[in-house]
């Protein structure tokens, strides 16, 4: 069983490597790094508790709320969907993104506390 | 056991219900000095004819005059209006009531009365017209009066209606048909509201009470015919009618005044009120016990005998008095019963008022104190010894003298005293509700009280252990003035003796500290403030730490990037490009600036203008790429 799951998995990873573009690649590096920062941060809180919380809070949900637009952004100029998104041009996605981003850094810093 | 206790109960319950069933006796009447207040209040000048009316009709039911007859006459002239039935009622009546006062007649007021009896018109005017008709002397048609009334009755089925109706029978002639008018009265007295047991009175208040009184009685007594009335409802309209003593309008005192007189007039019940002169108590030095029976009004009744029918001991239950009669001096029935010897005490009088088969409450429950004056016989004061129980001397101290020798008792000693308590008078031993034994220490104020007990043999004796009662004296030893308090209700001479002085000694003394008396009002210590104990926080070590490992994805993304190879390459110099990307980095750092020094409202402001500018550059940045892409190599 574990072989065939091992295969599948390095079968993925080929596929990926492959046939994704740059641009995608580059944006799911970053998604990782923000996957990576969020686990640290709740693993820290599981470690030492919630003090200060509306601290944790705000970090983590920074963390997930970046990774959340980076997923539409990600989605938003991937070529293969472009039929689903005939209007919106990967301009626009991205400026929706920082737009986006502007706002969450905001309600970040202001529970950061 | 259950068998005795049954029986008790059986005994209590039959007690109860024959104390229950005593007869009610009028708690309120009209004292001479509320004779006096009405009589004063009808007295007021005259504002209308109304208010004449009131005053002269109801006084002379009181049976005193107006101030000014002759004047009360040329008022009554002057303010007559034949036209009007109720001006010609009220001028009439008051003329009746004054002595040679006539009120001028015409055919024309005799048409208006006489039309004014029919079914048509209102209770009020028909019972207004017929008074007038009546005192003026003028002929009325009675059936045709009773017609009207038992009409209007039907019509008009409210409590007042009915109460005229009743009066307006009582002026008619003996021959008419009164006798269902004369029912009237049950179905009234059946819709009287019964308080407690002592009121009875209509929910219409005080004056409707009174005049059904006045009426019932003037209507029962025309047609000699006794009112369905049951004594104990005749002594509760007694208490609603003079409960009251002070009138809030001349109407009321009018009512109240022609009930009293109803009541001590009438042909039938004569409520008598039995009060004792001062309270009712006597001694050897005041032996009569003297009562006032009257009737309401306070005056006195005539050819009445009072006796006591049984007096008896509230104690002992014994009987002390069986069927002795009062004798009558200036008003006052007066009896001695000093002579029948009682012993003090209260006793439980039954009197009994005959002579007037009319007369109502007419036997009276009494309590009578009997009070006496108490010697202190045998006054022996002694110092015994402990262990032996033999007593070292025995002094005997005579009241109101002091012994000559202060006692000693130390803790291997007790102090004891005994005495007797007898009625001067009869010698017998008394037992009084208060024998008090105080000791007081002169030095500290401080005193200390105990209850001297009798034996068997009705001997007081008191006892006090020095060892056993530290406590209650703080262990101060010193001399204590010793003194003897007796009283009690039935006592005329409350004793405070200063028997003796006592040196007690006790062990372990204390400093006598002078008893700090309690400040209240000082300021009390400072409550300080407790704060929140700070959260517990992890070692700087483990977060300096975990910052450094939560950065340390940044430096993957980057090598990420490095290996998939991105670059900026692509990036050109317009300037647009550069002030996009300089406002982009201002918008963050604005953020961290927010997250140090500013609030909201400050960053808001900010943001607006950098993210606006940034927008645009941005707008026209991303605008010139997506020409770019779609023509490619410009």
């Amino acid at each position: 069983m574990s072989s065939s799951v091992f295969s599948v998995l390095s079968k993925f990873v080929a596929e990926y490597r492959r046939s994704t573009p740059a641009k995608l690649k580059v944006v799911d590096a970053y998604l990782l790094y923000i996957l990576l920062t969020g686990a640290l941060q709740f693993f820290y809180c599981v470690l030492v508790g919630t003090f200060p919380f509306n601290s944790f809070l705000s970090g983590f949900i920074s963390c997930v709320g970046a990774f959340v637009l980076g997923v539409c952004l990600r989605i938003q100029i991937n070529p293969q969907n472009k039929s689903e998104f005939l209007s919106l041009s990967p301009e626009r996605a991205f400026a929706d993104f920082l737009f986006a981003h502007a706002i969450l850094h905001l309600v970040v810093v202001n529970f950061i506390g | 056991i259950f068998k005795q206790f049954n029986l008790n109960i059986f005994t209590m319950i039959l007690l109860a219900l024959a104390l229950g069933a005593q007869a009610l006796t009028p708690s309120h009447h009209l004292s001479p000095a509320d004779l006096d207040r009405l009589k004063a209040f009808l007295n007021q000048p005259f504002t209308d004819l109304e208010s004449a009316y009131y005053s002269i009709v109801g006084l002379s039911k009181l049976g005193i005059a107006v101030s000014d007859e002759h004047a009360a006459c040329q008022f009554l002239k002057s303010q007559l209006d034949p036209s009007n039935i109720d001006s010609l009622f009220f001028a009439s009546e008051a003329s009746q009531a004054l002595s040679g006062c006539q009120i001028p007649l015409s055919n024309e007021t005799r048409d208006l009365l006489l039309a004014a009896v029919s079914e048509d018109s209102t209770m009020s005017q028909i019972h207004r017209s017929v008074s007038t008709l009546s005192s003026l002397g003028l002929p009325v048609a009675s059936q045709e009066v009773v017609s009207a009334l038992t009409t209007r009755i039907t019509k008009e089925d409210n409590v007042l209606a009915i109460i005229l109706a009743l009066q307006t029978a009582s002026r008619l002639s003996q021959q008419a048909e009164l006798g269902g008018i004369l029912e009237e009265i049950e179905d009234l007295a059946a819709r009287l509201d019964d308080l407690g047991g002592i009121y009875l009175q209509f929910e219409e208040g005080l004056e409707a009470t009174a005049h059904f009184v006045t009426a019932a009685y003037a209507l029962s007594d025309h047609v000699d015919i006794e009112p369905p009335l049951k004594e104990d409802q005749v002594v509760q309209l007694v208490n609603s009618v003079f409960s009251k003593k002070s009138w809030d309008s001349l109407s009321e005192a009018f009512s109240v005044a022609s009930a009293a007189a109803a009541f001590s007039g009438n042909r039938f019940h004569i409520p008598v009120v039995v009060t004792s002169q001062g309270p009712a108590a006597v001694s050897h030095r005041q032996p009569m016990l003297q009562l006032q029976v009257t009737d309401i009004l306070s005056q006195p009744l005539p050819s009445i005998s009072v006796q006591v029918e049984s007096a008896h001991a509230v104690a002992s239950k014994s009987v002390v008095l069986s069927q002795a009669p009062f004798t009558l001096r200036d008003g006052i029935f007066e009896l001695n019963f000093m002579d029948s010897q009682p012993a003090s005490g209260y006793y439980q009088f039954a009197v009994a008022v005959t002579g007037d088969s009319r007369l109502v409450a007419n036997h009276v429950e009494m309590k009578v104190k009997v009070s006496t004056e108490v010697a202190i016989n045998n006054m022996d004061l002694s110092v015994v010894d402990k262990d032996q129980s033999i007593g070292t001397k025995t002094t005997r101290v005579e009241y109101p003298s002091k012994a000559k020798t202060s006692f000693t008792a130390d803790s291997h000693q007790n102090f004891a005293m005994s005495f007797q308590l007898v009625d001067v008078n009869t010698g017998v031993e008394l037992t009084p509700h208060q024998t008090f034994v105080r000791l007081h220490n002169q030095k500290t104020g401080q005193e200390v009280v105990f209850v001297a007990e009798p034996d068997s043999k009705n001997v007081y004796k008191f006892e006090l252990d020095t060892a056993e009662r530290k406590s209650e004296f703080d262990s101060i030893s010193g001399t204590y003035a010793l003194y003897l308090i007796v009283g009690d209700a039935t006592l005329e001479n409350p004793i405070l003796w200063n028997v003796a002085d006592v040196v007690l000694k006790f062990l372990d003394e204390e400093i006598p500290s002078v008893i700090q008396p309690k400040n209240l009002y000082v300021p009390k210590p400072e409550i300080k403030h407790l704060f929140r104990d700070p959260e517990k926080k992890p070692p700087t070590v483990v977060s300096n730490t975990f910052t450094a490992l939560v950065l340390s994805p940044l430096l993957l993304l980057f090598i990420l990037w490095i290996k998939l190879g991105a670059n900026i390459s692509n990036f050109s110099f317009t300037p647009s490009c550069i002030l996009f990307h300089l406002g982009h980095a201002a918008m963050l750092g604005l953020m961290y600036v927010y997250w140090t020094q500013l609030n909201m409202f400050q960053t808001l402001k900010y943001l607006a203008i950098i993210g606006s500018l940034t927008f645009l550059a941005g707008n026209r940045m991303l605008a010139q790429k997506a020409v770019k892409r779609y023509r490619p190599g410009c």
